[in-house]
């Protein structure tokens, strides 16, 4: 865990010193420790007013913006992974992502030029268009008293199949929108404000509280349902919390940042292969390699073909995939999960 | 330690199919009680009642005169653990991490495992004897060790009752009696109320006390072995003709199925009438098949409780019985003669030989004076199951007046019955 921090933290620095302009990291650390409310100064480096704004209003909220998302959907990934017992759920299993975007394509193509607490009208229909088909999945899935996993992830796959057709059709009729409605499908961090950052984090932090109070409950619940009832657990009042913080995750990151693949696919896994299915110590590293590997891929996103930007979810795939396919052939371990062996 | 369960008039149906009507029952504190029935009787569904995974649609359950649904999950958890048939452990959690898990209900949710928990944990392990894999991954272990792995988390969580559901169902015969076994020990030395849903009747009489036996969702008979598990029982609630005994060894009741024909079809068969010499364990083989074949078959000369008289009796065979510690009289050889003239030919099955039954053969060695086939089985092994010294003489002497030899009892039907190898028709 420790090594995680240490990791993220070079991350974070790394990020800052690339760049289209470069800003070596003696400079970062300078600006970064001079911004803080401790009345440091530091003499005798002389810093350009150009880097520290480009540092503290461009790069340094991209960095944080970056860290929260990817830690949101590492986590939310994990605990979808957990609740449904099914390796291959992301964050967006269940609908979330194909409502947002539904929100998001629909508020750029009618060109609403609505406005709340600093946010334009496509990261408010996203967000809201995410929560809408978690509550109309769940409602679609219960069964009385109770919501079986089952049923809320075939509800969702088939809401999310429903609604990602609604998308595609929209997108079809978009004109010369059409870019502007690919690149936030694609997802990417460009444009990140404090004010984002800001909005982001608390929801991030509530979430992710939310659900990992609950990892012991979730460990418990990998072994079944019922198994878990008959060890005291309330699932259904889990699985109602779990879905509400993850829900609540994956709505933030999805809306200020478009869908961002892999990240909430590929990390839980990788923490998984290395330390083990404990929720307890699965989610704080989640989070941890999620900000890790989004900040790093951001990064590349921006450098690569500087001074333009790739989409990031482009990276995360590009590298994560092979890096994850190596971690498997290495472990040889598969049965973590169900795979046999 | 240990509850009492009271179950009242529950119903539930699954879609409309009723799985439980009007189920009742009591078990009392520290009771041991396995739950039988056929595959579909209720069982599990009843088990799941009282373990709060279904909530039945009318009816009640009582823990210590306490209704089930004023408990509330950990509550609940730390009344009850459940063994479940099988458990899905495909993660890489340790042995340790999921007895742990069993502490759950006794841990409040900011609250870490102590050492008085992981005490907890070592001594159930120890019990259950899975110390030795604590470090190992629960995906890698056999199904035995896992079930006994489940057992400690079931010990772990210090229960006052234990529910197994069909916990042996996937287990050979080795773990199935280990696992029992410890559940009875719990209910032994720690009273904690133990009921166990079993279909296997044989291994459910050598670990349990208490038994109550479902059918269509009601239950049928409730009590001990001697009153529950009666031929009359097994016929209704399983649809199979059955018949019981004492185990040789235990004592306890057995349950067999009877295969084949009924009684009439016996004394109405289609093969020929066939007269077997003696009864014994020896002899219950070649009985047997000879029934399976449709044979109409008498027996005798045998003692009473001899289980060829008990097979003459269950099938409502022609039977030669000479009263324990006796030997045969006048009457008995007029019998047994009788019954060998009725019979299309005689077979001697390698039953033992002592000075007791020899003065058998002077009948069969009038009947082959008469014409009648007479066939022995496994003439070649005879010393071993001699008890007089006189034997292979006297039975030479009847190969020589005619009477065929066969090696083994498989013999029989291609000799008794040609071309009529049907089996199990």
């Amino acid at each position: 865990m420790a090594g995680l921090v240490i990791l993220l933290c070079a991350v974070a620095v790394n990020a800052m010193v690339w760049g289209s302009v470069s800003i070596g990291w003696r400079n970062v650390l300078v600006i970064l420790l001079e911004a803080l409310p401790f009345g440091l100064v530091f003499e005798g480096l002389e810093i350009r007013s150009v880097h520290e704004d480009i540092l503290l209003q461009i790069r340094l909220p991209r960095v944080f913006l970056a860290a929260a998302v990817g830690s949101s959907l590492a986590v939310a990934g994990a605990v979808f992974q957990g609740l449904f017992r099914n390796p291959m759920a992301d964050p967006y299993v269940i609908g979330i992502s194909s409502g947002a975007a539904l929100g998001a394509v629909f508020a750029m193509l009618s060109g609403f030029s609505l406005a709340v607490g600093g946010f334009g009208a496509v990261p408010l229909f996203a967000f809201g268009g995410g929560i809408i088909t978690i509550m109309l999945v769940y409602s679609m899935a219960r069964v009385g008293q109770a919501v079986p996993v089952m049923t809320l992830l075939l509800a969702g796959i088939a809401v999310s199949a429903f609604l990602s057709a609604l998308v595609s059709l929209l997108t079809y009729f978009a004109g010369e929108k059409l870019h502007m409605v690919v690149f936030w499908m694609m997802g990417g961090l460009g444009g990140a404000t404090w004010h984002q950052v800001r909005v982001m984090v608390p929801y991030a932090l509530v979430g992710f509280i939310c659900v990992s109070i609950f990892s012991r409950e979730l460990n418990a619940m990998l072994l079944g349902e019922e198994t878990a009832s008959h060890l005291g657990v309330d699932t259904e009042r889990v699985k109602k919390i779990m879905l509400a913080g993850s829900s609540l995750l994956v709505a933030a990151a999805v809306s200020t940042s478009g869908i961002i693949g892999f990240v909430g696919l590929v990390v839980p896994h990788f923490v998984r292969l290395v330390a083990g299915p404990d929720h307890r110590f699965l989610l704080p590293a989640s989070a941890l390699l999620g900000a890790v590997l989004l900040i790093a891929t951001d990064t590349l996103a921006r450098v690569v073909i500087a001074p333009s930007e790739l989409p990031v979810g482009i990276i995360t795939a590009l590298i994560g995939a092979p890096m994850f396919v190596y971690l498997l052939k290495k472990r040889k371990k598969l049965r973590y999960f169900g795979g046999g062996g | 330690m240990g509850i009492n369960i009271e179950v009242h008039g529950l119903k539930l149906a699954y879609d409309a199919q009723p799985v439980l009507e009007e189920t009742s029952f009591t078990v009392e504190r520290g009771g041991l009680v396995a739950l039988l029935g056929a595959n579909g009787a209720g069982k599990s569904t009843l088990l799941r009642c009282i373990s709060r995974i279904l909530r039945p649609t009318s009816g009640s359950i009582l823990l210590d005169g306490q209704g089930l649904e004023q408990f509330d999950s950990k509550e609940a958890a730390r009344k009850m653990a459940v063994v479940p048939q099988e458990t899905t452990a495909d993660f890489d959690f340790t042995v340790e991490d999921i007895v742990m898990m069993g502490r759950f209900p006794y841990l409040g949710r900011f609250q870490k495992e102590e050492q008085k928990d992981r005490e907890i944990v070592r001594r159930s392990m120890e019990m259950t004897g899975v110390s030795h894999l604590a470090e190992r991954s629960i995906a890698a272990l056999s199904g035995g060790e896992k079930q006994r792995v489940i057992m400690a988390r079931a010990v772990c969580q210090q229960p006052e009752a234990l529910l197994l559901d069909e916990p042996t169902a996937n287990l050979d015969i080795g773990y199935q009696s280990m696992l029992l076994e410890l559940a009875a020990r719990l209910n032994r030395e720690q009273k904690v109320t133990v009921i166990a849903a079993i279909h296997d009747i044989n291994l459910a009489v050598h670990h349990f006390n208490r038994f109550i036996l479902l059918s269509g969702g009601r239950v049928m008979a409730a009590g001990r072995a001697e009153e529950v598990i009666t031929p009359e029982n097994i016929r209704k609630s399983y649809g199979v003709p059955a018949t019981t005994y004492r185990h040789p060894l235990h004592g306890v009741l057995q349950v067999s199925v009877v295969r084949g024909r009924t009684s009439e079809e016996n004394l109405s068969g289609s093969g020929p009438a066939v007269h077997v010499i003696g009864g014994g364990e020896e002899a219950l083989p070649v009985l047997e098949l000879l029934s399976q074949r449709g044979c109409r078959l008498s027996v005798g000369p045998v003692s009473a409780q001899d289980s060829g008289c008990r097979f003459a009796h269950f099938h409502s065979l022609p039977v030669v019985i000479v009263p324990p510690f006796t030997s045969m009289n006048g009457v008995h050889k007029e019998e047994h003669l009788k019954l060998m003239r009725e019979a299309d030919m005689v077979v001697v099955p390698p039953i033992p030989l002592g000075e007791g039954n020899l003065p058998v053969f002077e009948e069969v060695e009038t009947a082959l004076d008469e014409g009648k086939p007479v066939y022995i089985i496994d003439l070649a092994g005879v010393e071993r199951r001699d008890y007089s010294g006189k034997a292979r003489p006297l039975l030479e002497s009847l190969v020589e007046k005619g009477a065929g030899v066969l090696e083994t009892f498989d013999d029989l039907h291609e000799t008794i019955c040609p071309g009529g190898g049907k089996l199990n028709e």
